[in-house]
């Protein structure tokens, strides 16, 4: 266990912020000499969208207080929802019927996500808890509820990555972690952010071990969920960073924010490619998600509006009207034929 | 103290040397490739595209004779 100094030279903290600032300084002249172009310059010659007739089809009514979040099944007909009023709802968005309503312990229920297996639901919020209530028509759901992993702040979003059996949440406490559902074992720590983590999204490839985050500390981190380490950082964002979205390719990511802005960063390019807004909106956004072949970027903000932007052409093609409050969340459904959006005006919406 | 703050910066300069570190491509080879995910999935994109025709929406109206 000889220590011999040669090759490890004696690391200051002088000498570290020196090589840190030289590194932040390379990065970006990397990042900016493969900037030769940009996104809308590529696709001048691509055909504008002119067919848009996207309807609302649905309303779903029965939360008594803001709707914070929402998840589709699997079978692309129900839907879960959250609320602060403290109940997480399942839907059949078909019918607009509730099939289950359950009371957590707490109010604001921030987050909630289907399984893979559309037979189990994550919930959370206030409680700093991420809690599974396993699903059956027969008996009251929350008597086999079983709390699964604990932060020391709020969950603010919660996803299954590939299966029933493990969960990765994303927490107030500035700190993501993948939990094993069974035993409610914490299996990785994700240590980056230094303010409240607002969304996660998983990568679209089979393989799926890397994800995504957006912060409150305006960065956005892609994390390798084997080794618990953040491979890449964006940053662009001057606000909080409300909602992050893998673009189906699984080449890019999009984002939401209170700067009013949404913005996709390419993961092969590094850096970020390019910028959704305009001088009218000046209201923040809460809740991105793509359409299934990834060229309309949807977006809910604040000003109870949900705008459709072309993600190539960069501009935006519709505005969706109908919310009364907040849009704070929307998703595309697995097959892409329906977009459901969430408000603070106690309401769900089905457009199609 | 400053010894956590020595781990700190060490951290931070850590992660920076491995984000120097990663292949980058220029941006216009990233987009085409993103352009031509797109293109090859437009087609299936009802909420880009519509519906062939509204029956097969499975959240048309419901039709009065039910």
């Amino acid at each position: 266990m000889e220590n011999d100094g040669k090759d490890c030279p004696v690391e200051t903290i002088e000498s570290l912020t020196k090589e840190a600032e030289a590194l932040k300084k390379k990065l970006e002249d990397e990042r900016q000499k493969l900037n030769d172009i940009t996104l809308a310059t590529v696709a001048d010659r691509l055909d504008i969208i002119n067919y848009m007739n996207i309807k609302p089809r649905r309303t779903l009514k029965g939360h008594q207080a803001k709707v914070l979040c929402s998840d589709w099944s699997p079978d692309k007909r129900h839907i879960v929802s959250s609320s602060q009023d403290g109940k997480m709802i399942i839907w059949d968005a078909f019918t607009t019927n509730k099939e289950h309503a359950v009371t957590m312990p707490t109010t604001w229920v921030m987050a909630c996500a289907y399984a893979p297996s559309g037979n189990l639901v994550a919930c959370g919020g206030l409680d700093n808890k991420v809690t599974v209530y396993p699903l059956s028509l027969d008996e009251d759901v929350s008597l086999k509820k079983k709390t699964v992993g604990t932060h020391t702040s709020y969950m603010s979003c919660c996803i299954f990555p590939n299966s029933d059996q493990q969960i990765l949440t994303g927490s107030g406490d500035s700190t993501c972690a993948l939990w094993d559902v069974e035993s409610g074992q914490l299996l990785q720590n994700f240590h980056g952010h230094s303010a409240d983590v607002m969304s996660i999204d998983l990568a679209p490839s089979e393989t799926g071990n890397t994800f995504v985050s957006g912060s409150c500390d305006k960065m956005v981190l892609i994390w390798d969920m084997r080794s618990g380490q953040c491979v890449q950082s964006f940053e662009g964002h001057e606000s909080d960073v409300n909602s992050v979205k893998f673009h189906p390719s699984g080449d890019a990511v999009a984002t939401g924010s209170d700067d009013a802005t949404c913005r996709l960063f390419d993961l092969r390019a590094d850096k970020e490619v390019a910028i959704y807004n305009k001088e009218s909106i000046i209201f923040g956004v809460n809740s991105v998600d793509f359409s299934v072949s990834g060229r309309l970027l949807f977006a809910g903000y604040n000003d109870y509006t949900v705008n459709v932007w072309d993600t190539l052409k960069c501009v935006r093609v519709c505005l969706l009207y109908g919310h009364e409050n907040r849009v704070s969340c929307l998703q595309v459904s697995p097959d892409g034929t329906a977009l459901s959006t969430g408000s603070w005006d106690y309401t769900l919406r089905v457009w199609a | 103290m400053v010894v956590s703050n020595l781990q700190q910066q060490r951290l931070v300069t850590e992660q920076l040397r491995r984000e120097a570190a990663i292949k980058r491509m220029p941006v216009s080879l990233a987009v085409k490739d993103i352009i031509k995910y797109i293109t090859e999935h437009e087609q299936d994109d009802c909420l880009l595209v519509g519906f062939s025709s509204q029956r097969v929406n499975p959240f048309r109206e419901k039709t009065p004779f039910f």
